[in-house]
Formats: structure tokens, sequence, C-alpha cells
């Protein structure tokens, strides 16, 4: 009885195996890696890519922009996605603008302050304001919420205002979008960035955050678009080699218009007319 | 008197706020992520991101790495198990060395094993970003688990089965077969649920090494999304994914339910027939 079982068991597991080692077909492979901000949009891309190159699979992984970089020039992958221009040390590697995103200052919805310049951002990102009340605010602690280093978002937020990551003061570290709009929804009192199209979409479905405008111009995919709001980024696939064949293809095709409902499913702004 | 019956209340108390923050928990999912719920979610492949459709090719790659996990850990732990409780002596200076790392690999957070599993099983042994990878770094990661659990169960079975088994002439091999392993099952099911419960809720150790792709996967050395890692990314890295991530949570919980129950019904029965045999 019980031998039985494990024979049946036994042979189950066997199936099993040989049906997925037997049935998988010769397909050509393209690893994406990078950008955790990248792979949803690449991932969808993809998906249509496939269905028009059945011989292909496209496999995306995440890990951050700098991990994108390295992975594409030590060619661990065969395109690299990176939320951010390429800095001059990676002069080596090309770079494919597929979209672009735009990155706001966050701030909880019952937060009575509406704007906030370039220097209050600065002096409150550092430590030196650490009270609401010192920007016309109501009195309470300011809670500083900081991305985690290796996300591009962090890279482009402290290049726009001059900082180093080292100057500053946050009490809060986190990692994706999501993590940011859901620490300043839930407290008051606290300022956050995140990526214009993801917080555009929450706010508008009842999230309690608002966007901050920048130097007077309001936080949205449409400023993005028309390049006038200053805090944006292009999101870029990266290769070391001049991309042929198959890369070449996949490249092509997310730069194509084809790709644009895509994008804009993804709360990205295109850039393909 | 008075003593007593405060003790009394304060236990009622705790078990009252322990259950209610697993009936809290659930409720909140179910509250949140009913609606998404069908047939149809369970089967589909995820669209837009995992916003829309289901989660069918995350299930089947979480199921895969799950088996590939337990069956490389089980028989692993097992031996080492029963050669730490049943060959070596107490005091010996090698099977002391086996139990201080087993201690110390059980303490490493799971992250430190997805770096590993990263450069040892895709980029080393060259596995790439592979369902093979995932499982086998779960397996590392569940080993010393498994091996403390099932080590306690063999210990627990008393000495005179060993010393009457040894009086009926029976090899040690024999006696292992029919007397210790049978006693030891509960603890063995129980250690290999433990596993299964960290390898299923394991996210960290996953993300480099068996990865994001949600399609289903053609073989063992294609990538594919496990249902941890598709609640984190949807509630973490998708806007609008937070009413699929909490119905994919809530069939990630009643998947360890339902594991759970069958096992232990299961250990029973086995138990009761091993034991009812002799």
């Amino acid at each position: 009885m019980k031998k039985s079982a494990f024979i049946i068991l036994f042979v189950l597991s066997a199936a099993v195996w040989a049906y997925f080692t037997l049935t998988a077909p010769a397909r050509q492979k393209l690893v994406l890696t990078g950008s955790s901000t990248v792979a949803p949009l690449a991932a969808e891309i993809g998906r249509l890519f496939e269905s028009q190159y059945p011989g292909v699979r496209i496999d995306v992984q995440t890990g951050g922009s700098s991990r994108g970089v390295k992975d594409a020039r030590m060619e661990l992958a065969d395109i690299g996605m990176a939320s951010r221009t390429l800095k001059a040390t990676e002069s080596d590697l090309l770079s494919f603008t597929i979209a672009l995103d735009g990155i706001s200052i966050i701030l909880n919805r019952d937060n009575p302050i509406t704007a906030l310049n370039k220097q209050q951002i600065i002096d409150i990102y550092t430590g030196k304001i650490v009270n609401w009340q010192a920007v016309g605010g109501s009195k309470a602690p300011i809670t500083v919420v900081n991305k985690a280093e290796g996300h591009s978002t962090l890279e482009l937020f402290l290049h726009y205002l001059g900082l180093k990551n080292t100057q500053v003061k946050p009490q809060v570290v986190i990692g994706d979008n999501q993590q940011g709009i859901k620490t300043v929804a839930g407290n008051i009192n606290a300022i956050g960035y995140v990526s214009i199209g993801a917080a555009e979409y929450e706010a508008m479905h009842g999230t309690a955050i608002k966007l901050l405008p920048l130097n007077g111009i309001p936080a949205s995919v449409k400023n993005v678009q028309n390049q006038s709001f200053p805090l944006s980024r292009p999101l870029n696939l990266i290769t070391k080699k001049q991309p042929t064949g198959i890369i070449k293809a996949f490249i092509d095709f997310a730069r194509s218009p084809e790709v644009n409902p895509i994008i804009e499913a993804q709360y990205f702004v295109p850039v393909a007319n | 008197m008075l003593k007593n019956r405060l003790a009394t209340l304060l236990i009622w108390l705790s078990v009252i706020l322990i259950s209610a923050v697993f009936v809290v928990l659930v409720l909140d999912l179910v509250r949140h992520g009913w609606a998404e719920l069908s047939l149809a979610y369970l089967v589909d492949a995820p669209l837009d991101a995992g916003r829309g459709g289901g989660i069918g090719p995350i299930m089947v790659s979480t199921g895969l790495i799950l088996a590939l996990t337990i069956s490389v850990a089980a028989p692993l732990s097992l031996a080492t198990a029963v050669f730490l409780t049943e060959f070596s002596s107490k005091n010996s200076v090698f099977s002391g060395i086996i139990k201080r790392s087993l201690d110390v690999l059980a303490s490493v957070p799971s992250i430190v094993f997805g770096l590993f599993g990263n450069a040892f099983f895709c980029v080393y042994l060259g596995l790439g970003f592979s369902i093979l990878s995932g499982g086998l770094t779960l397996a590392c990661m569940v080993l010393p688990i498994l091996i403390r659990t099932f080590s306690e169960g063999l210990r627990a079975a008393p000495d005179e089965y060993r010393l009457a088994a040894a009086a009926l002439g029976l090899n040690r091999a024999a006696a292992l077969r029919h007397f210790l392993l049978p006693t030891a099952t509960p603890a063995l099911i129980a250690g290999l649920m433990l596993a299964i419960g960290r390898a299923i809720a394991e996210t960290a150790a996953l993300i480099f090494t068996s990865g994001y792709v949600d399609r289903m996967p053609d073989s063992l050395m294609d990538s594919g999304r496990a249902l941890s890692i598709h609640i984190y990314d949807l509630s973490m890295n998708v806007a609008g994914g937070d009413s699929h991530a909490n119905s994919a949570a809530l069939i990630l919980i009643s998947l360890l339910f339902m594991i759970n129950t069958l096992s232990s019904k299961l250990a029973y029965h086995w138990m009761h027939k091993r034991i009812t045999c002799l």
C-alpha cells in the first residue's frame, strides 16, 4: 500500500520533470536587468514583443539602475535598464530612451503647505528645517522620507538639489515608489519624492497624498511630456555594444509608437511620435 | 483564589490578543482582496504588470520552486539528522562543528542567501535567473530548520526503542526504519511545514535567483516569479496594484493553511498506521 503510493509519487514527479524538460522549445532568451521603475514597463513591452516574435523570450529582472548599468557592462544581461541618463564614467555604454518620467515632491493631503521653494526643500532634506512651522505650516516635526542607495530617483533628486546623500538627514529610507507613497499617505508630517506617474495615479484614486509644484510648475505627466517640469528623467535601455539582431529588434520596438499605450498604462510619458 | 483568577484572565487575554492579530490580518486581506478572487484569477496570466489578469504562471513557478527546495533539502537534512543523532557521539568534535555551523546558518538573513545564490548558482554555476537557482538557494536556506527539527524528533524517540531493537538483533538501519523514523514522523512533518512556510514566504532570497519574470515557465531553467515576490512588487512597485496584491496574499495564506492542515492529518494517519502494524 505504502510502496505503491511512493511509486505513484515517483512516476508522477518523473512525468512532471519530463514534461517540463521535453516540451521546452528551443527559444532565444533576452535578459534585461536593472531599474525597478522600468522593470514592469519592460515586462509589458516584452509581452507584446513576444506575441510578434514567437521564438523569443524576454526575461525582465529588477535590482536598481546601478545593477542595470553594471550587468550591461559585464554582459550579464543583454540589455540593462536605468531610470536616468548615463554618467560621464559610463560613456562606454550606449543608452536608448524609451520613455520619460518626472519626480514629484509629495506631502500628505492634509498638510496645509501648498508649495515649497528649492531652498526650503534643501533645508528640510539636510535637517536645517525640522518643523513645518518654519515653512508656514502647522507646529509639527517633519518626517523626511528618502530613497535607498542605488535608486536613480535618489540620484536625480539629489542632483537637482545639488546635495550629496551623506548630507541628507532622513527619518525613513524607502525602496520603491509605492512604499514612498504609502509612507507619506500614512503620516501627515511626512515629505517624500516619487515618480510623478505613480503619484498622480494614486492622488487621483483617493490616496491621501498631494503633489507639490516645482518653480511654480505643477507636477503632472503633461508637464513632463512638454519638458517644462524641471525634475524629470529618461527611462533608458542600456547596451554595451551597438545592438544587433534580436536585441536591436527589441530596442527598436520599445521606441516605436506601437508601445505608447503600454507606456501610458504604466503612468510614464512616451517619447515616440 | 484572586491570584488564580487573575492568571486565568491574563492567559485568556493573551490568547485573544494573539488570535485577534491573525483574525484582523485575514479579515483585512479578505476585505480588500476578495472582490478579485475567482477561478480565472488562479489560472490566468497576469496583465498590465499584475494590475489585471491572474496569477496562474506565478502559482506554477511557486509550486516548482517549493517542490525543488523540499526534494533537495529534505533527504539531505534527514541524512544529516540521522548522522547527528544516531551515528555520532554527542561530544564528537565533528558533530559539534556541524551543529555550530547550522546555528550560524540559521541566523543568516535571507537576503544574504539571495546574494550568495545569485553569485554561486546564477553566475558561477551559470544557471542564470532560473527556478533551479531559486529552489537550490531556498534549499540552502531551509537546511538548518529541517536538520534541527528532524534531529529533535529523532532524539525524542526513547532510548528503550534503540535498546530493544538491539536486543532483538536488529541492525541500526532496521531500527531506524521500523521504530525511530515512525516515532519521529510528527516531528519530521512539523519540520517540513516550517521549511515550506519559510520557503513560500520568501522574497529576498528569490528576487535575485528565481527572478521577476511572470510568464509560465517552460522548464526549470526559466526564470519564474514566486507568489511572495508578486505580492511585494504589486504593493511596493506597481501603482494601483494593491487590490491584486491583497488577493494574492489571501491565496498565499490559504495555501499555507491548507498545507498545514493536510500535513498534520497525514502525520497522524502515518504514525497511527505504523505503530499499530508493529
